[in-house]
C-alpha cells in the first residue's frame, strides 16, 4: 500500500512533465493555421520555408512566453496559498494582478519619459506589490481563520484597482495608445516578443521561480501556524513580507507578458499537491510546471478557437478555472 | 549539563494594556531540569501566558529572562528553536503533511542536532503513522506525532501547553510519561488542566491565579495548604494516596463558596 502509493507518486510526477511536453507541441501546432507535427519538427529542424520562419519567429516565442507566464502564475499561487495558508490563494483573486495592471496602465498612459518597458515593469510591480500588502494587512486584522473572509477582501480590492484602472484608460487613452490594445491586454493576452525580448523574460521567470523556491522550507513550516512556525526558528511577520516582496516581482512580470490571467495561480498548486504531496519543495516547481502547462494550453485555444480573431486568454483561463474554484469552494464547506 | 531558566523578579506581560502575567517580589523564578514542573490554575491565570513568554513568543514589558545565563529576547529565532521544543495544545497544519513530513518539519528548528524520523519514530513506537497523512489520523494518533516531532530535535527546555487535554486516558498518561521522561535532562514545563494529572507525574506544582504565583512546591506541599481550594473555588479531599502512581490523587472536589 505505501509503496504502491509512492510509485504512484512517481507515475503522477511523470504524467506532469510529459503533460508540459506535449502541451508545448500543440501549443506550436495550433493556431490560425495549423501545423503538422512533421512540419514543427522540420521547423525545428532547420527548415528555411515560409511557414517554418513563421512558426520559429512569431509561434514559438509566444508559445515560451506563455509558457514562462504560466510558471510564474502557477509558482505564485503555490506561494500565496503558503503565505495566506488558504487553499482559494492566488494572485488574481487576491488583487496582485490587478495592482500590477493597475501599474502597468498608468505607465502605458501617463507620459513620464522614462524608458517605456522597464517603466512598465517597475510601475506593475509597485501596483501589484501595494496592493498585496493591503490584503496581506486585511488578513491580519480579519485573522486566518476564515479563508473566504480574505478571498472577499482580495476580489474588493481587485475590484476597486480595476475601476480605477477603467477610469484611467477612458480618460488617457489617445491615439498613440488605443483604448483596444490595452483592454485586450488587460483581459490577458500572451505578448510575442522578439527572441531578445523572449530571453529576458526567460531570465527573470528562472530567476523569480528559484527565488520563490528558496522559500520553500520557511513555508512549509509556516504551514503549522505562525506561532508554531516561530518557535521553528522563523519570524513570520518578516518571512512573510520577504515571501510577498518576490512574488509581488513575479505577478508583475507576468502581468507585463501576459495581462491579467485568471485562475492559473488557483488551479496549478492543487494539480501540484495531488501530484508531489504538500511540502513546497516539490510543490512551488511542480506548480510552476503545472501553470506553463495550462497557460499553454490555454493560449492554443485563445488562438485556434474563433480564426482569424483570437479570444482573449483570461476568458478562456477564467472559463476552465471558474468552475474549478467552485468545486474547491464546495469541497471546503462540506 | 544542567538547565536553569531565570525569570526575574518584577516580570511584567501585558496584552493590549492589561496586565496578565505578574511576578511579584525581588526573587526570580528558578526552572530547572530534574523533575517535570507543571503550571496549574484556573482559566485565564497566565499559564498559557507564562508558556508564551517562556518560549519567547511574547515578550514581557517589564523583567527579563535568562536561558542558561544568556537573555532570551537577545536570541535570534534560530538560537531560541535549537534551545527551546514547544508543543502547542492544538496543532492545526494548513497541509495535509504526513507523520514522516511533520517530524521533519518540527525537527527542523534543531537541524544540526536531531534524530532521524524513522528514529524517533521507532523509539516512540509510531512507524505505522510515518506514511499516513494528517486528515487520517485520530487524535491520539496526532497527539504522539507532534510528540515525536518535538522530541526528535535536542533542547534545552521542553515546553508543552496542555498537551494532554483533547486526549482519552490512554493518551493523556502516555504523553505526560514520556514528557516526563525528558525531565532529567532538560527543564520541562508542562501547563495542565487536569490536578490528577499534574500531581502525579510532576515533581514541581507553579500554582497561577490572576497572573500571579500563588504557589510553588512539591505536589505533596500544595495539597497541604489551602491555595488550591481558595484558587479553584472548590474543596478538595484527598481520596487515596497510591503508590506507583505518585503521591496524591486530588478527586472529589465538593462545590465550595
Amino acid at each position: 500500500m505505501i509503496i504502491g502509493s509512492l510509485s504512484a507518486r512517481r507515475w503522477r510526477t511523470i504524467a506532469v512533465a510529459s503533460g508540459l511536453a506535449l502541451s508545448l507541441l500543440l501549443g506550436l501546432s495550433a493556431g490560425h493555421q495549423w501545423y503538422s507535427l512533421p512540419s514543427i519538427f522540420r521547423a525545428l529542424g532547420g527548415s528555411d520555408t515560409l511557414d517554418a520562419a513563421l512558426l520559429l519567429e512569431w509561434r514559438a516565442p509566444r508559445v515560451l512566453t506563455a509558457a514562462f507566464v504560466g510558471s510564474l502564475l502557477g509558482a505564485c499561487g503555490a506561494v500565496f496559498q503558503g503565505v495566506f495558508r488558504n487553499p482559494l490563494a492566488e494572485p488574481y483573486l487576491l488583487g496582485t494582478a490587478g495592482g500590477g495592471a493597475l501599474g502597468a496602465a498608468l505607465a502605458l498612459l501617463v507620459p513620464l519619459g522614462l524608458p517605456g518597458f522597464l517603466s512598465l515593469l517597475g510601475f506593475s510591480f509597485l501596483g501589484a506589490w501595494g496592493a498585496t500588502l493591503i490584503v496581506l494587512l486585511i488578513a491580519r486584522t480579519a485573522g486566518r481563520t476564515d479563508p473566504v473572509a480574505l478571498l472577499l477582501a482580495g476580489v474588493t480590492v481587485a475590484a476597486m484597482l480595476q475601476a480605477l484602472r477603467s477610469g484611467l484608460m477612458l480618460a488617457l487613452s489617445d491615439d498613440n495608445i488605443s483604448l483596444q490594445t490595452i483592454l485586450s491586454w488587460t483581459l490577458g493576452g500572451i505578448q510575442t516578443p522578439s527572441w531578445g525580448g523572449l530571453l529576458m523574460l526567460a531570465l527573470l521567470a528562472a530567476g523569480l521561480n528559484f527565488s520563490l523556491h528558496r522559500f520553500s522550507s520557511g513555508l512549509d513550516r509556516l504551514g503549522l501556524g505562525d506561532d508554531y512556525s516561530a518557535t521553528l526558528g522563523i519570524d513570520p511577520a518578516n518571512f512573510i513580507r520577504r515571501v510577498v516582496l518576490v512574488a509581488a516581482m513575479a505577478v508583475a512580470v507576468a502581468v507585463a507578458w501576459g495581462g491579467l490571467v485568471a485562475f492559473v495561480g488557483l488551479m496549478a498548486p492543487h494539480v501540484a499537491r495531488w501530484a508531489v504531496g504538500p511540502l513546497h519543495a516539490r510543490v512551488i516547481p511542480a506548480s510552476a510546471v503545472v501553470g506553463a502547462m495550462v497557460t499553454v494550453l490555454c493560449d492554443a485555444i485563445a488562438r485556434a478557437a474563433l480564426p482569424p480573431g483570437e479570444i482573449p486568454l483570461g476568458l478562456i483561463t477564467a472559463i476552465v478555472g471558474g468552475p474549478f474554484f467552485l468545486v474547491i469552494l464546495m469541497r471546503h464547506y462540506r | 549539563m544542567s538547565t536553569e531558566v531565570l525569570l526575574e523578579g518584577g516580570l511584567e506581560v501585558e496584552r493590549s494594556g492589561r496586565s496578565v502575567l505578574s511576578l511579584k517580589g525581588p526573587d526570580p523564578l528558578r526552572l530547572q531540569d530534574g523533575g517535570m514542573i507543571g503550571v496549574i490554575g484556573p482559566n485565564g491565570a497566565g499559564k498559557s501566558t507564562l508558556l508564551r513568554v517562556l518560549a519567547g513568543l511574547v515578550s514581557p514589558s517589564k523583567g527579563r529572562i535568562r536561558l542558561n545565563g544568556r537573555a532570551l529576547h537577545s536570541l535570534s529565532p534560530t538560537a531560541r528553536a535549537e534551545m527551546i521544543g514547544y508543543l502547542p495544545q492544538t496543532l492545526i497544519p494548513a497541509w495535509d503533511y504526513t507523520g514522516r513530513e511533520m517530524i521533519d518539519l518540527q525537527a527542523s528548528r534543531n537541524p544540526a542536532n536531531r534524530k532521524s524520523a524513522a528514529t524517533i519514530a521507532s523509539e516512540m513506537n509510531v512507524h505505522a503513522l510515518l506514511n499516513q497523512r494528517w486528515s487520517r489520523m485520530s487524535g491520539g494518533e496526532r497527539a504522539r506525532i507532534a510528540l515525536a516531532g518535538v522530541l526528535a530535535a535536542e533542547s534545552t527546555i521542553l515546553l508543552a501547553d496542555e498537551p494532554a487535554a483533547a486526549l482519552d486516558v490512554q493518551h493523556r498518561h502516555y504523553v505526560l510519561k514520556e514528557l516526563a521522561r525528558h525531565a532529567d535532562s532538560k527543564a520541562v514545563v508542562v501547563v495542565m488542566h487536569d490536578l490528577d494529572l499534574a500531581l502525579a507525574y510532576c515533581s514541581r506544582i507553579l500554582l497561577l491565579a490572576n497572573g500571579a504565583l500563588i504557589a510553588d512546591g512539591t505536589p505533596m506541599s500544595l495539597l497541604s495548604v489551602d491555595a488550591l481550594d481558595q484558587v479553584f473555588g472548590v474543596r478538595f479531599q484527598m481520596a487515596d494516596i497510591d503508590v506507583r502512581l505518585g503521591p496524591a490523587l486530588a478527586v472529589g472536589a465538593t462545590a465550595g463558596n
